[in-house]
């Protein structure tokens, strides 16, 4: 989820969102107050309803989030044809992004239970934390979701089609500044309700997002920069390579196994496992 | 007659150069007019400064009465203006289907309206309705121009702008796209022409400007310019 938000965003807009990280982190924290402090105690919710609650909380944070963002950066710096300055002042929002919510919260981690964490589902012999099977519906629901919004609606075609060509969309009666700023929101919607998500699973502090965020970028380069099937493709396959190196080589070989992946395919095929479909002029 | 575009003035730039200088031309409701002139002589830049593409210097520009100089392209496509850029421009990754669509955009909400604007122009052009589901990418040129012109035409332009429709293309497929165009304006539709074939945007259009490094240096009905000495030889070639 996490990776497809950075896809999205460079795929319309060719740029690269550094804050993307923080949108992560921002997320679990709306969903840590929101489930361990408004939900339970001013609601009066169960465990399982208000963890269910702050997903959603956290999915708004990162959609207000969004707008934000594209609003005092992106929009402002759009059409001076550089693509140097949005890249270094999204450098700035998570620069300052992280600042605050260090003051606002510290630098000390918070323990985030969640209900489902608690819980072991088995299947024949092998074990789950809910947590994590939660983690593979949701993302793979909200993937399939936006699947859907890009194929079959008439908005989701525009979306690509300002991806494509954006000039010529407009010429389409498309307003690819609306689009761009559709884009950027469900991307960080995305990037926050993925807090919200991974919040149980990480040590939650200012920076948690960071240790997503690098490996969120190799999946994005594995399945081809800007190229949704690629990238869940990508996720997908990352995903299954990493258990194998769990069971096979022991988890403290991970990122290895996976940043080597990472490198292999730079060097055989760097277009990513979806080469982009280029327009052939003339 | 009455006047559906009237460019006054309008200066257009790249940086700090300007591509055109004083441009003032018209075109009245039901008309084909053309630009023509040598490569360079900022044909391409007049026709994308009157879709809105490029945002004028100077200038003003009044469509069916209404000043749309500092209306963004997307509002002048609402209004009214289609272009058929240079290039074709279709969208590569989309279906034929879904580029037609993107041309109807305005009619989103009206899917019957959609769906009949749809099969006319599968009708003008049977090739897109056997290649509907194909990405436009994957098509020739010809193809991708008989795209770019039905994509144009899904919105029901009043004004409709061809930026060298005859570009790249073999000539039985150009005489296609000109019957097409014909059709468009027999039905309703201004077209402003652009064409680096003289030949052809003069028995196309009923009136014409010839541009030159940036400036109109004639114009008026297709027949008087084609005797034009300085047409002639510059444009037709000498007899």
């Amino acid at each position: 989820m996490v990776a497809l938000g950075l896809t999205l965003i460079y795929g319309v807009l060719n740029q690269i969102n550094f804050a993307h990280a923080d949108f992560v982190t921002v997320g679990a924290f709306t969903a840590f107050f929101t489930a361990t402090r408004f939900a339970t105690k001013v609601l009066g919710l169960p465990d399982t309803g208000a963890y269910l609650l702050s997903m959603f909380a956290a999915l708004g944070a990162g959609a207000l989030l969004g707008l934000a963002v594209n609003a005092a950066v992106f929009a402002p710096l759009r059409d001076r044809g550089d693509e140097l300055r949005p890249l270094i002042a999204t450098i700035g929002v998570s620069v300052l992004l992280e600042n605050a919510q260090l003051a606002l919260f510290g630098p000390i981690p918070y323990q985030f239970d969640s209900p489902f964490a608690r819980e072991t589902l088995r299947i024949g012999r092998i074990f789950f934390s809910a947590q994590s099977v939660l983690v593979v519906a949701v993302s793979a629901a909200a993937i399939a979701a936006l699947y859907g919004f890009m194929r079959f609606t008439f908005l989701g075609k525009a979306l690509r089609a300002v991806a494509q060509d954006r000039e010529t969309a407009g010429l389409m009666g498309i307003n690819p500044n609306l689009l761009i700023a559709l884009t950027i929101v469900i991307a960080s919607a995305l990037a926050g309700m993925a807090g919200a998500l991974l919040g149980p699973v990480l040590v939650l502090s200012p920076f948690a997002g960071a240790s997503v965020i690098v490996k969120a970028f190799a999946i994005v380069i594995i399945g081809g920069f800007g190229n949704m099937q690629g990238t869940i493709l990508a996720g997908i396959l990352v995903g299954v390579i990493e258990a194998f190196t769990v069971q096979y080589l022991g988890s403290g070989l991970i990122d290895l196994v996976v940043f080597a992946m990472l490198l292999l395919m730079l060097v055989l095929r760097p277009t990513g496992l979806i080469a982009e479909r280029k327009e052939e002029n003339v | 007659m009455n006047l559906l575009l009237k460019v006054q003035d309008l200066e257009l730039a790249y940086g700090e150069v300007p591509a055109v200088r004083e441009l003032s031309f018209d075109v009245a409701e039901g008309e084909i007019v053309t630009l023509i002139g040598a490569n360079g002589a900022g044909k391409t830049t007049s026709l994308r400064g009157v879709a809105g593409a490029m945002p004028p210097r100077r200038g003003r520009i009044i469509f069916s009465g209404r000043d749309i100089t500092s209306l963004p392209a997307y509002r002048r496509a609402l209004a009214g203006i289609a272009l058929v850029p240079e290039g074709r421009r279709v969208f590569p990754a989309l279906t034929v289907r879904e580029n037609l669509e993107m041309g109807g955009f305005k009619f989103r909400a009206d899917r019957g309206k959609l769906r009949s604007q749809m099969e006319r122009v599968m009708e003008m052009f049977p090739r897109l309705r056997e290649r509907a589901g194909q990405a436009a990418g994957t098509l020739s040129g010809g193809e991708q121009q008989m795209l770019a012109l039905s994509r144009a035409l899904m919105s029901e332009p009043r004004l409709l702008c061809m930026d060298e429709p005859s570009l790249g293309l073999a000539p039985l497929v150009v005489q296609d796209i000109f019957r097409s165009i014909r059709a468009a304006n027999a039905a309703g539709t201004s077209i402003l022409l652009v064409e680096q074939n003289a030949r052809y945007a003069l028995e196309t259009a009923s009136r014409g400007y010839v541009l030159q490094a940036g400036a109109i240096i004639a114009s008026g009905p297709c027949a008087v310019l084609k005797q034009d000495e300085r047409v002639k030889e510059a444009y037709l070639g000498r007899r």
